[in-house]
């Protein structure tokens, strides 16, 4: 048909209404740009596989982070997902290339055991999708008992919510009985809280539920995540790249 | 209403006027203030334990003279179980569903003119209350599952020893009758959260500071709240890792319901049932000690029925 | 100002499929959230999953993609006939930018001052380069400026959260005040309403989030430039945009004109949403085009219309839909023939 060949010969040649006049050198221009944004991430201290943010706990699912940042949209569908509030859009954490995309935040929200909905909605499987039970051996990182503010370690008080809530079938927060001294000089026996780095997979609700406000006296960091093998603690199997 | 009328402004209510329990060293013409119900063999689940629940239940609140003895014609009830958690009914973290809803169907026949079923959870509660079996069984069995309102948390005077004033949820001090329906679980801080512990569910605020003295803030909101019946779920207990458990290895079957109208009692022998001695817990002992119910549960003359 | 004359049905229907589309896209945003037992809803990435920029992105920075991907094949295969329908009619991001423009009010002059095409909407194709030339290097940061990205990512971690602070916080007055007379409160009115709310439009819990202001000053700007820039977004920084203008710069649908029936009024200008110069089939920009058919609508002589064809002179037989509106009888002029370019007016 007349129509149709004119329609795909102007692909071939466009005549000059149908072309999209960009200019050459603006286009190389940009193309530049996009490499030199590449290039300027690629010096960012996270990019270094030697030194890792902290904060960057990623939902557990995520791919390593190369990956991670390859395929996440930054759409925002986890971040409303989440029932429990934990998901946040980072700043600089992941550096400058991570703007917005997802982390957890501890002191606002927790990673629900029994929940994978992050994993259902994205829409890049940018965090795979996954049942809960794999979901549950995921480690997003590890949390740290801090003694200079937790009660029964620095203030002879009893506690322990931190190990009441704790999800793992076998609680990753195990305690001792400690005689300590208050200042009244009376003598108690109050059960001082301990992480056991091989069972805690970094869920947070410690740190969500832990009564010292304004900075948890334990809290979760992003090392020991299984998806990571250089942002590891111990000789486990995630070191070696497996788990 | 169990307070006087509370407009939604001025909520300092005071405790409720102690209601018509039998003393504990009255003699047996009295209804029994303690029920000890036991199934007899050890069903399957799922069903066999669904059947196993209704009947104990049943025969556990007859076995004290039967719902219309704790609720009247046109009372407007809050059935309050343990839907603390975000975990099925097999982990044994939170209520019987079955247990829920044989209470919710046997208050409407006392007369109820409203059941509400709900809990201040400490995971979401949209999450807990479906995973726990209790949302289905409860609405199933005709009553109001409420996920609780923010704006109805007011301060509230407990004038205890301990706890001063505290966040309370509005309805439960405004309902007719509050029927405590805990399960018995093992709890590290306190060795075994029961009756007394459940009753946290009911309140907001930060109730992470109470484990600071939960001997005394325990026995404070127990006196303030004063459930009209106490009915403990030992079907399924938690012996280990509690109160939030996961480990199918660690629950174990206990078959046996109890119900009662002394707080103290009912948790003694709930402390009993997990295997650790009622006066090594410190809410236990200190509600015998000030007064709020007996930790000699025998002394009550329980009724032990085999079902 | 000049005549106007009534709305064609084909805008009419372009405004229905844009709320539609719109309200579509909020009620999944309202749907991604926890269903029992542990469920998203369902289709909750439907907008994701039709974006072609979405699916190229990723395929070139991680050389994978996901099956739902496949969706946005199909928005590619009709914005190749159909140029940048997409933005014009379905683009629920499209239809805000469309919506606050169409609220700045101003003569035609005003409007045509604000609405001609300008040089610097060339600037989305270069963004877009950048964009994939960086993804082609690993960095899919696409993400930023993707339109659905942006909406959602303002909706849910800004927008939402705010809306519902300040609705909970209405309700929560009136429940505490409890103003009225007598018998007679205004919670009667407003309890119910709130339970409603609570079912099926606010959060379970207040939400908050870092990082919010920023997102949600950038998202309130971007709206607020469309009374600057007429369909700012879309004409100058959506990437999306720029790739089906790119996919689309040679459709098989296109504009056409009765050279005849033209009186140079320039009306087709004014409402013109992509600035594609609509007023000279020769001039038309379809990479710039959204198809809104404001320009047809707005025509008093009705001499502009659509159709397929290369011809860029339509007479009154037009035989395509969605073409011109019938012709009042007793103008029939006989059609110029041929392939002789209409007078450039």
């Amino acid at each position: 048909m007349n129509t149709l060949s004119k329609w795909l010969g102007d692909f071939v040649h466009p005549p000059k209404v149908a072309r999209l006049d960009l200019g050459r050198r603006a286009v190389l221009a940009a193309g530049l740009g996009g490499l030199g944004a590449k290039l300027l991430f690629g010096i960012a201290p996270q990019a270094s596989k030697r030194s890792f943010n902290p904060a960057l706990i990623r939902p557990p699912g995520a791919l390593p982070e190369d990956e991670f940042l390859a395929r996440c949209i930054r759409c925002g569908e986890c971040m409303k997902v989440c029932p429990t509030n934990a998901i946040h859009p980072a700043s600089m954490e992941g550096g400058v290339e991570g703007l917005w995309t997802p982390l957890l935040n501890m002191s606002v929200g927790y990673c629900d055991y029994e929940c994978n909905l992050c994993s259902q909605v994205c829409p890049t499987h940018a965090i795979r999708q996954i049942e809960v039970p794999e979901k549950q051996k995921i480690k997003i990182g590890l949390a740290y008992i801090d003694r200079n503010r937790c009660l029964p370690w620095s203030y002879a008080r009893t506690c322990i919510v931190c190990e009441e809530h704790c999800p793992t079938p076998k609680k990753a927060i195990w305690f001792e009985e400690v005689e300590v001294v208050n200042i009244q000089g009376e003598k108690l026996t109050v059960k001082q809280p301990r992480v056991d780095p091989d069972l805690c997979i970094g869920c947070g609700i410690c740190e969500t539920k832990c009564p010292v406000k304004a900075q948890a006296a334990v809290r979760v960091t992003s090392a020991g995540e299984t998806r990571n093998p250089e942002n590891q603690i111990l000789l486990s199997p995630e070191s070696f790249g497996e788990g | 209403m169990r307070l006087g009328l509370l407009s939604s402004h001025a909520l300092l209510a005071t405790p409720a006027p102690s209601q018509s329990n039998p003393h504990p060293k009255a003699p047996s013409p009295q209804p029994p203030a303690l029920s000890i119900a036991h199934y007899k063999s050890s069903p399957a689940e799922p069903d066999g334990i669904a059947e196993e629940a209704r009947r104990l239940t049943r025969q556990a609140i007859e076995a004290l003279g039967g719902m219309s003895r704790f609720v009247s014609k046109g009372n407007v009830v809050w059935v309050k179980p343990d839907i603390g958690w975000d975990r099925r009914p097999e982990q044994a973290a939170t209520t019987n569903p079955d247990v829920v809803a044989t209470l919710v169907e046997m208050c409407y026949r006392a007369g109820a003119r409203k059941v509400l079923v709900s809990d201040n959870p400490c995971n979401p509660a949209r999450l807990s209350f479906p995973r726990s079996g209790i949302q289905q069984a409860a609405e199933k069995a005709g009553a109001e599952v409420i996920f609780l309102d923010e704006r109805k948390f007011k301060r509230m005077s407990i004038n205890g020893k301990v706890l001063k004033e505290w966040q309370v949820y509005q309805d439960v001090v405004e309902v007719d009758r509050l029927i405590n329906v805990p399960i018995a679980k093992n709890h590290n801080l306190c060795l075994a959260t029961l009756g007394m512990k459940n009753l946290m569910g009911v309140i907001g605020g930060p109730r992470n500071r109470l484990h600071q003295d939960l001997g005394g803030t325990l026995v404070d909101l127990a006196a303030f709240l004063k459930p009209r019946l106490v009915v403990l779920d030992a079907i399924r207990v938690l012996t280990a890792n509690g109160p939030v458990g996961g480990n199918l290895a660690d629950v174990k079957r206990k078959d046996t319901l109890v119900a009662g109208v002394d707080q103290v009692a009912v948790d003694a022998l709930g402390a009993t049932l997990l295997g650790y001695k009622p006066e090594s817990i410190g809410y236990i002992a200190q509600g015998n000690a000030r007064g709020l119910g007996a930790i000699d549960f025998n002394s009550l003359a329980p009724k032990r029925i085999e079902v | 100002m000049a005549q106007k004359k009534a709305t064609s049905r084909v805008v009419w229907l372009r405004r229905v499929t844009q709320t539609g589309f719109f309200l579509l896209f909020c009620y999944l945003f309202l749907q991604t959230v926890y269903h029992p037992i542990n469920k998203a809803g369902r289709g909750v990435t439907f907008f994701f999953n039709l974006d072609p920029l979405v699916a190229l992105n990723s395929w070139l920075a991680s050389h994978a993609w996901v099956g739902a991907m496949l969706l946005s094949l199909l928005t590619l295969a009709v914005t190749f006939v159909c140029g940048r329908w997409f933005c014009g009619w379905v683009c629920p991001f499209g239809a805000l930018h469309n919506f606050f423009t169409s609220l700045r009010g101003g003569s035609a002059r005003q409007k045509l001052q604000v609405g001609s095409y300008h040089p610097w909407q060339k600037a989305k194709y270069y963004a877009l380069v950048a964009f994939l030339v960086a993804a082609l290097l690993g960095a899919d940061v696409v993400g930023w400026l993707d339109p659905f990205s942006f909406f959602f990512r303002s909706l849910s971690t800004s927008i939402y959260p705010a809306i519902n602070k300040g609705l909970v916080a209405v309700f929560t007055w009136i429940y505490n005040a409890d103003p009225g007379v007598g018998p007679v409160r205004l919670t009667l009115v407003t309890e119910p309403i709130y339970g409603f709310l609570r079912k099926y439009f606010l959060a379970a819990e207040q939400p908050y989030y870092w990082g919010s202001m920023l997102i949600g000053v950038l998202f309130i700007t971007v709206v607020a430039l469309n009374f600057w820039r007429a369909r700012f977004w879309c004409r100058y920084v959506c990437p999306l945009g720029a790739l089906l203008g790119v996919v689309g710069k040679n459709p098989l649908v296109r504009l056409k004109k009765n050279a005849e029936r033209c009186n140079n009024c320039r009306l087709c200008l004014v409402n013109c949403q992509g600035g594609a110069t609509p007023h000279n089939p020769l001039e038309w920009k379809p990479s710039e085009c959204f198809y809104c058919w404001n320009c047809q609508s707005d025509c008093p002589p009705q001499a502009v219309s659509f159709a397929v064809g290369f011809h860029p002179d339509r007479g009154p037989d037009a035989s395509l839909r969605f073409a011109a509106d019938k012709v009042p009888s007793g103008d029939r002029r006989p059609q110029t023939a041929g392939s002789a370019p209409a007078r450039a007016k």
